[in-house]
């Protein structure tokens, strides 16, 4: 079939010229809807191996290296991009369409480049269409944090490009495969990763953008962006222990500011870094488990935490906030938005029967079986920290909690669909995994219900829950009040900008006096040598110039008497 | 909201209305402590193979999550002394201090229609 010789990028990209040709409305819709069902079929049929190698400069690109890593990615990337969509049926926004479609084609592409130029341009792909979601919404605000984004996003794209070509003068190669930490051009390619997984002090964009993009576009780029580092990481760097540390401390400290967060779409994407951090982990121990459990996780994440930033964005898109202070109560007239943000909530928690439990277990175990108990410990108490601010906090103070008075209506059909089934998906993995794990890139001996599994997640979490039922009784939780906190994003928003300014006025001070001291010593000496030679000065008194006219008038004067009488 | 009729609310909604009735969050409270109190009891019961020696505690995972829920509360709760800033503290240079553009919204009211 003609279809499968297409890279699947393409696919997307082509989609684009058929959507600005169709009409605004139901038609573009379907169109919308289309692109990533068809896409996911050719992905779906798709056999292992190498397909549409081009020549450029010299160098083979490989467009399409399918395995089961890279189509385990890309097909929850059409999915993602299918529900996406779908809560995106009522937008009549061509910029967002658009931007929809390349960015989840830039993705894919980028899942499937075997090569880091072609990487390379993807990922850059990745960081142009997305900022669109952010401008979209057409504010002072969102214009400067897009631009902050997307200082960031290229950023990690000329670092990739600056490792691609010192690994290509180092190794004579191009390919994208499992590299080894070392040189500057590894870690300038791990770096650029980093930025885009949102590694701990490179994070700030992740929380910074993604509350500002528009409704329906923080759901589509909650999927995307930190997958794709996810997939790149496990792709070039599993194994590679430091991962282990960094994830470790990205499943924690993100927990501490979730907590005390006020914008909900904030807090989800707190949440979101936390739990790349149980990714990253997964790739750092790097056994064939762990990288399974790594690329479930992003599976079962994408689908949840797409659902909960649904509800939220349905409350937004209802109420025109997102701010927990502000909202309590809804579940009266949001009672469907209300329980899919439960399913939501209770899926990214991973209770039992819900989809984060199949898959976060799988990185668990790998922890306790590679015999790291510190690390262990942290994730298990990060999954404590997961509860409280996405599977408590999210939907308590939104739904329930005390009555804001807000009697939206109900979400509109098209999110309700979209919100259903990821929530049906949440629960059907939950449930029954073995399709899951039967695309995962390693065979899956794993058995997530067994009785000490079940009653070890269940003690974690019910106990949790009665803490925060003992900590609410007694007034110790901290309340949801208007702030914002600071972050680490304070450095380059706050502190550098004032130090350059301070500096910046201390220079021209310096230079100002410096000026000042050297033009008044310029004045000096003029006056000085005024004074001497001026008209008035001294050096002229004797000689003055109306004397020395006149002595020539004499002398003149006497020339001719002398010529007159001679 | 005086005078408002909760029969206009949909089914599910209606539903949801017991979780409000005086005496039901004690009702839950309770109900969760019992059933913690057996998630605590059933580790006595059934044979475990954890990787580290703490998991064979008999409720290990709850007094972990109970413990660390906490101090995790706490924490933050102090963190938030320190970081906390008025939502304007960026200025125009973030959404924080922004309404959302209300023609991208659609904002209904339940009982407009």
């Amino acid at each position: 079939m003609l279809i499968d010789q297409i890279p699947t990028a393409f696919l997307f990209f082509a989609a684009v010229l058929v959507v600005l040709g169709a009409p605004q409305g139901p038609v573009r819709g379907v169109i919308l809807l289309m692109v990533p069902v068809i896409a996911g079929l050719q992905v779906w049929s798709l056999e292992p191996g190498i397909f549409n190698q081009v020549e450029f400069f010299g160098f083979t690109l490989d467009l399409m290296r399918v395995d089961k890593l890279s189509r385990v990615f890309a097909l929850i990337f059409c999915l993602a991009a299918f529900l996406g969509n779908l809560y995106a049926w009522h937008v009549r926004d061509t910029v967002q369409q658009v931007a929809a479609l390349l960015y989840a084609g830039s993705a894919i592409g980028a899942v499937f480049a075997g090569d880091l130029i072609t990487l390379f341009f993807y990922w850059e792909g990745t960081a142009i269409a997305s900022v669109f979601l952010i401008w979209a919404r057409r504010s002072e605000g969102a214009y400067h944090t897009g631009m902050r984004y997307l200082v960031m996003q290229i950023g990690s794209g000329v670092i990739l490009l600056a490792g691609a070509a010192l690994f290509y003068r180092e190794t004579g190669t191009i390919a994208f495969e499992k590299m080894t930490l070392g040189s500057p051009a590894t870690w300038l390619i791990f770096l650029s990763f980093g930025i885009k997984c949102a590694f701990p002090l490179l994070h700030n964009w992740l929380q910074d953008s993604y509350p500002a993009a528009t409704v329906t576009g923080t759901v589509i780029l909650s999927a995307f962006t930190t997958k794709l580092a996810v997939y790149a990481l496990a792709r070039g760097f599993a194994g590679t222990e430091i991962l282990i540390y960094i994830g470790a401390v990205m499943t924690l400290f993100p927990i501490f500011f979730a907590e005390i967060e006020n914008d909900l779409r904030r807090v989800l994407a707190y949440s979101l870094n936390n739990q790349l951090g149980f990714m990253v982990v997964g790739i750092g121990i790097g056994t064939e488990m762990a990288l399974n459990g790594t690329a479930s996780h992003a599976f079962a994440h994408i689908l949840y935490k797409s659902l909960l930033f649904m509800s939220v964005g349905a409350v937004l898109f209802r109420t025109g906030t997102s701010k927990a202070s502000e909202l309590g109560g809804l579940y009266r007239t949001m009672p469907l938005t209300a329980v899919f943000c439960l399913v939501g909530a209770a899926s990214i928690s991973a209770f039992p029967l819900f989809s984060g439990f199949v898959t976060k277990s799988l990185i668990l175990d790998e922890a306790g079986a590679g015999h790291y108990p510190i690390i262990w410990a942290v994730l298990v108490f990060a999954s404590a920290g997961v509860l409280s601010h996405s599977g408590i906090k999210i939907p308590f103070f939104t739904f329930f909690a005390h009555d804001s008075g807000l009697r939206p209506k109900e979400a509109p059909t098209h999110m309700l669909w979209a919100m259903g089934i990821t929530a049906f998906l949440c629960i059907a993995i939950g449930i029954y995994p073995d399709p899951l794990y039967a695309l995962l890139p390693y065979e899956v001996e794993f058995h997530p219900y067994t009785t000490a599994h079940v009653v070890g997640q269940l003690q974690l979490l019910c106990f949790a829950l009665l803490a925060f039922g003992v900590l609410m009784r007694t007034g110790i939780h901290p309340p949801e009040i208007r702030a914002i906190n600071l972050d680490f994003d304070w450095i380059y928003r706050r502190f550098t900008p004032a130090l350059i300014a301070r500096v910046a006025n201390f220079i021209s001070r310096f230079w100002t006096a410096k000026m000042n001291f050297w033009m008044r010593r310029m004045t000096e000496i003029k006056t000085q040598l005024f004074s001497a030679y001026g008209p008035e000065g001294r050096v002229a008194q004797s000689q003055t110039t109306g004397a020395m006219v006149l002595w020539i008038a004499i002398f003149l004067g006497i020339t001719l008497i002398v010529n007159f009488l001679s | 909201m005086p005078n408002e009729n909760s029969d206009n609310y949909p089914w599910l909604g209606r539903m949801f209305l017991w979780v409000d009735k005086p005496g039901s969050a004690n009702k839950i409270f309770w109900g969760l402590a019992v059933f913690c109190g057996l998630l605590f009891l059933i580790d006595f019961f059934y044979e475990k193979h954890g990787h580290f020696d703490i998991e064979h505690i008999p409720g290990f995972y709850g007094i972990y999550g109970f413990v660390m829920f906490t101090g995790l509360i706490l924490l933050a709760k102090g963190l938030r002394v320190i970081i906390k800033r008025p939502e304007d503290y960026y200025a125009d240079k973030a959404v924080d201090r922004e309404e959302y553009p209300d023609d991208q919204l659609e904002k209904v009211d339940h009982n407009a229609d």
